[in-house]
């Protein structure tokens, strides 16, 4: 009894350490295998047209500030990231959207926003205090249309 | 506040430039603010300059115009005389300088 | 047991400092520029044009209040401060520094409403003002071309600490620190924008996006709104120390006050 009450309290301990367990860290319960999130963020259905729209917008994801895509209808794109073209072929569906979810996560010193993250963000402009940077819907939207892009 | 570049002096004859800038924030009427609403439009309308008090130069500005607006124009010397800005705004509300050109 | 509770506290050490401050790095000082070198060619012909530059409407204004008395027969600022007798003409470039009489971090802002207080019996001014960006912009402009220089010892080191922990605090809703960008990721594109390394010696300056004059302070809360943190107030000690720090890391830039910037 007394081992198991122990390595209870240690588990809860390791939990907290490790940085915070999904509940907190993000918007919602996602699981996460290796470096990729399989299932749909809460079962949403991604449209890769509105998901264009969202990569490209200054209004919304606005994914172009920093990533490149060749052919696409935008004007100067960034390059603080990695370029975008072909990424339906190099990673799985999976993985891209672990990286939108929670890229700081996968990668601590990373410059990319984890959009999918509420909790442990410190001094949040109160316009956008308890609600992630995208919805899960937008998230699937971009996910389905960088899926597309595989040349 | 104004500024205005003039020369004090010239010869007859003589092409001169003429700069005059003021602050002012030209608001077009299109943008919002951080609650949605419109800012409305606050405007400078029109500006003139007279060389002892014929019109040299005249404008009439439109939302398009940038805050804080520069006019850079050119003038023939003929004789002493005032050179005078000024603009009026949406309101009617004016602002002239003048300077003095001593012709030799 | 023990064994486990101690790796337990590691582990809880290591990942929550990580997370809070971004991985140390600088600018070398052979890379050092500044932001003039990251605008476009028209931009920079603006700031150089000594009529065009905007900046110079508060030059002019600045210099007629640091020369006229103020409204009930005080002393005017130029009565006390000449070229012969506390001359101010480069000391634009060593703020902010530490105020003897109280011991605190001043910049340029707090400095002028301390002595307005202090020596002319009248009230602060408020920042964003005309008045108080003119000033700010005639004592920087008598600076002009002098290489930042600031002291970060002593009672000022607290300061320097605080504006570098600052500057390195991972914050916002995009939970990204300053150095991110601006030491890292310097040259970079920001869709058709170039990151500049972020120095504040151009400042007070003329921001096209504002289409007026504006101070660094306002200039840091346009920054912290753009990764989505909450802008701090006006005239905070963390704003201030984060001049001081930034001056520091900008050291040897020349003023460049009234500077042009996007």
């Amino acid at each position: 009894m007394k081992i198991a009450r122990s390595s209870a309290l240690l588990f809860l301990i390791f939990l907290s350490a490790c940085g915070q367990a999904s509940e907190d860290r993000l918007a919602g319960p996602v699981e996460i295998s290796g470096d990729a999130i399989i299932e749909p963020l809460n079962g949403k259905q991604g449209d890769p047209v509105r998901g264009e729209q969202i990569f490209t917008s200054r209004e919304a994801g606005h994914c172009v500030l920093c990533h490149q895509v060749a052919r696409l209808d935008a004007e100067f794109q960034g390059n603080v990231g990695p370029v975008l073209t072909g990424i339906g072929a190099r990673l799985s569906v999976g993985q891209i959207r672990y990286r939108i979810v929670d890229a700081q996560g996968i990668w601590p010193d990373t410059v990319m926003p984890s959009y999918y993250r509420t909790g442990g963000l410190r001094q949040v402009d109160h316009e956008y205090q308890g609600a992630p940077a995208l919805s899960a819907q937008q998230i699937e939207d971009i996910v389905a249309f960088l899926e597309l892009q595989t040349n | 506040m104004i500024r205005i570049s003039a020369p004090d002096t010239a010869f007859e004859g003589e092409v001169i430039e003429l700069k005059a800038m003021i602050q002012h924030p030209m608001e077009t009427g299109y943008r919002r603010d951080s609650k949605g609403e419109i800012i409305p439009t606050d405007i400078i309308k029109s500006f003139r300059c007279t060389y002892d008090g014929n019109v040299i130069f005249e404008a009439e500005f439109f939302p398009g115009i940038a805050a804080n607006p520069f006019l850079t124009f050119h003038a023939r010397a003929s004789h002493t005389g005032k050179i005078e800005f000024s603009w009026t705004d949406q309101h009617g509300e004016r602002w002239a300088e003048e300077r003095m050109l001593t012709v030799s | 047991m023990r064994r486990a509770y101690l790796l337990a506290l590691i582990l809880t050490g290591c990942s929550e400092n990580h997370e809070r401050i971004a991985e140390q790095s600088q600018i070398s000082s052979a890379d050092l520029r500044s932001g003039y070198e990251f605008l476009q060619p028209e931009t920079q012909a603006l700031q150089d044009d000594a009529f065009a530059n905007p900046g110079y409407l508060w030059v002019d204004k600045g210099k007629a209040l640091f020369n006229q008395s103020p409204e009930h027969g005080e002393p005017a600022c130029s009565s006390c401060h000449s070229d012969d007798s506390r001359p101010v003409s480069k000391a634009a470039a060593h703020y902010p520094a530490i105020d003897e009489q109280s011991g605190k971090l001043v910049n340029l802002e707090s400095r002028i409403n301390l002595c307005r207080e202090r020596y002319q019996g009248l009230a602060p001014l408020e920042y964003e003002s005309d008045d108080l960006l003119g000033l700010t912009a005639y004592l920087s402009h008598l600076a002009q071309g002098e290489p930042v220089s600031v002291t970060i010892d002593g009672q000022a080191r607290k300061y320097y600490d605080a504006g570098e922990d600052y500057f390195f605090l991972r914050k916002g809703q995009f939970n990204l620190a300053c150095s991110q960008c601006h030491n890292e990721h310097w040259g970079d594109k920001l869709r058709g924008d170039t990151i500049s390394q972020g120095h504040g010696n151009a400042f007070p300056a003329y921001r096209m996006e504002w289409q007026t004059f504006g101070s660094l302070h306002r200039r840091l809360r346009d920054c912290d709104s753009g990764i989505r943190a909450e802008p701090l107030e006006y005239g905070s000690e963390t704003y201030t120390a984060v001049e001081l720090y930034l001056a520091k890391r900008a050291e040897g830039l020349a003023m460049e006050s009234p500077g042009v910037r996007r």
